[in-house]
């Protein structure tokens, strides 16, 4: 296994209290897979991601708990030293705002060019031909010109282009990417989710993909592990979980969003809202939005049940999955 | 269609670029809206999608009258409403609301939730009179879904969610009959979407709403509208009801774009024919010759280059009819099916 996180508990010190941004979160990605992680805003999601990488602010944030294993080894357990050598060369990540990630008074060849004068102790000249060959790699055109400008002069798809290509540089085993296509117009988005995907298959490379996005999961991800209020409440290959969640929260998200191939019917829309982190709301902290819920889900912190009766290896965080399943 | 409540013709807005300080000159222009033409009818929804830079949010800031057409026309019940001015414009702005985006900046956070549902009362004090806008401004609240109770609280103590219905409330304090809505959801989760949408559609059939609704986002266009336009580099490439323009497009910019919209079905993956466009939108202050979209067009040929493709049915559809037979601006206009259909029989 490539990327093993276990239990892996993360809070915030905030003024109204503890929040348990993370709280008990268990995911696996293999070599060559792409695991989407899906969530709304406040689900724990990003969250996850900074502290498998190791960019959690701390404070406010702290890691409480849990196990981060990289290829054997427990990142949480290696010292910061370490931890930036294995950052950028083996595991790096794509965030959402190219043009804010990007340092706005170097050129993109200089930046991509860090990459082998920092990791690789190349020569400036060297790492220069380099970053212009990762240029041609994500496809932007006339890189051996461009190389020297400036990340202001390129339009918002390429930007994210050349986060792409700095995050590929050391060719790394994994990828973690922080909803890479928000900020982009739909036919971009679909130019740089296709050569994400191809790289991927290219180099092997595990990918984590974080999102709110049902239609990109759809599109690209082998499987998906949903996170409400900090936890995952339900994870399965992603053909099998669209087909049949086993979560009323899952349902319900599929449910609420309008189709492009369908009209006419009222949208289901989950009522109320996600709970404040730092009052989640005991038992199932779905409970008081859930259509199934009933006096146990009020009082038990549901497990991850193993979902049995298909051949996918699924889980879910309901009491009632085998309910939810049968619809 | 409806009788039509507003007819926008030729509708331009040029920004200008100038040099020089003390002798400025104009060296050119953004041309962010450059001829754009569509009715609206009573109670109707018309959808305008586009991507960013197209112009579609210039629109919506003219229909309101936030921004001076440069040239065209707006017309209100057959009367124009880009000439009007003083108190003709303010009574006609009364039936011409808007609801913004950003529901976190869109509301004054020194305000509460009255004052700023209860501020078009005070530029329109004839809408209602003093001492009943406490009540209507509870009515309204209880109408978008929230508390009564909430008057005196601030935008702060809100969701995302509840910020955007107190936006949709403030539109409706007037009662217009007309809301304008630029990307009403999309600062919002998923689960919230599908409230307000619901609750868009829920006040268009209570108030006889007429809804100009611009999104980006081509499924809740669908989901919201009875007619849809595709706007590309300020200007309409593609109109008509829902169904011909979602399963019958005609126009290669709107099948692309349909073609590029991750739908929720992994089963589709491999059914879907994905038209890729290279490269990005030109700028708007250098709009190529002849038809905009041809830089990125997969079917451009030489004749694309000098001239400019009108919006209307075109020749081959016009004597068939069916669905492939509404306005598109294209010359080698051709009915293409990208939208994969539905297997299962949709969700329960």
């Amino acid at each position: 296994m490539l990327l093993e996180v276990r239990d892996l508990h993360v809070e915030f010190r905030t003024r109204d209290g503890i929040a348990k941004a993370v709280d008990g979160v268990d995911f696996a990605v293999d070599a060559g897979e792409t695991l989407a992680v899906l969530g709304e805003s406040g689900s724990g999601k990003s969250v996850t991601a900074q502290a498998v990488m190791g960019i959690l602010d701390t404070p406010p944030g702290r890691i409480t708990g849990g196990e981060v294993l990289f290829q054997g080894r427990d990142l949480l357990k290696l010292k910061e030293e370490e931890r930036r050598r294995i950052r950028g060369a083996e595991m790096a990540m794509i965030f959402q705002d190219a043009l804010s990630s990007l340092n706005p008074v170097l050129s993109v060849g200089d930046q991509l060019g860090e990459m082998f004068v920092v990791h690789r102790g190349m020569s400036r000249k060297d790492a220069r031909a380099r970053a212009v060959e990762l240029m041609d790699r994500v496809r932007i055109p006339a890189a051996r010109e461009r190389v020297g400008q400036y990340p202001h002069q390129f339009s918002g798809g390429m930007r994210q282009r050349i986060m792409i290509a700095m995050a590929l540089a050391l060719e790394p085993a994994l990828i973690i990417a922080d909803e890479p296509t928000t900020a982009l117009d739909v036919t971009v988005q679909a130019q740089v989710m296709e050569l994400l995907a191809e790289l991927r298959r290219e180099y092997r490379m595990g990918l984590v993909l974080i999102t709110h996005d049902l239609g990109v999961v759809a599109d690209v991800a082998d499987r998906i592990a949903v996170m409400y209020a900090g936890r995952i409440v339900e994870s399965a290959p992603v053909h099998d979980l669209y087909k049949a969640p086993a979560h009323p929260y899952t349902r319900g998200l599929l449910d609420s969003i309008p189709r492009l191939d369908l009209k006419g019917r009222e949208l289901c829309a989950i009522k109320g809202l996600p709970p404040n982190l730092t009052a989640v709301p005991p038992g199932c902290a779905f409970h008081p939005r859930c259509p199934m819920a009933r006096d146990v889900c009020r009082t038990d912190v549901p497990p991850l049940y193993e979902v049995t009766g298909t051949d996918a290896a699924r889980r879910s965080a309901c009491h009632f999955w085998r309910e939810c399943l049968d619809g | 269609m409806a009788e039509p409540i507003l007819q926008v013709e030729n509708l331009v807005k040029h920004y200008p670029l100038t040099r020089g300080v003390l002798f400025r000159k104009q060296v050119g222009a953004v041309r962010a809206v450059d001829g754009v033409d569509f009715t609206l009818g009573r109670g109707e929804t018309l959808g305008i999608v586009g991507e960013s830079g197209c112009g579609k949010s210039t629109v919506a800031k003219m229909l309101v009258n936030l921004e001076r057409p440069t040239a065209g026309s707006i017309r209100y019940k057959g009367e124009d409403i880009t000439r009007l001015s003083g108190r003709a414009l303010k009574a006609v702005r009364r039936n011409i609301q808007m609801v913004f985006q950003d529901p976190y900046t869109s509301l004054n956070p020194r305000m509460t939730v009255g004052d700023i549902i209860g501020e078009p009362f005070e530029i329109h004090p004839e809408a209602a009179p003093r001492g009943d806008r406490r009540r209507r401004v509870q009515d309204l609240l209880d109408v978008v879904g929230l508390d009564p109770e909430y008057v005196n609280r601030y935008p702060h103590q809100f969701s995302g969610g509840q910020r955007q219905r107190i936006g949709i409330a403030r539109g409706l304090a007037l009662r217009p009959e007309i809301i304008v809505a630029d990307e009403p959801v999309s600062a919002l989760d998923v689960s919230i979407q599908a409230q307000v949408v619901n609750l868009m559609d829920r006040l268009q059939s209570e108030f006889e709403l007429a809804y100009v609704f611009i999104a980006h986002d081509l499924s809740i266009v669908r989901h919201i509208s009875d007619r849809v336009g595709v706007m590309y580099l300020g200007r309409i490439v593609e109109t008509g009801t829902d169904t011909e323009i979602y399963d019958h497009p005609t126009h290669p910019y709107t099948q692309a774009l349909l073609s590029a919209v991750p739908v929720p079905d992994p089963a589709a993956r491999e059914r879907r024919e994905r038209i890729l466009l290279s490269g990005d939108v030109p700028s708007p202050t250098d709009i190529p010759s002849g038809c905009r979209f041809r830089t990125r067009c997969f079917k451009a040929r030489e004749r694309c280059a000098v001239e400019v493709p009108l919006l209307a049915v075109p020749e081959e559809f016009r004597a068939a009819g069916g669905p492939a037979a509404h306005a598109s601006a294209c010359h080698f206009a051709e009915e293409r099916k990208v939208v994969p259909q539905e297997r299962r029989g949709g969700p329960a």
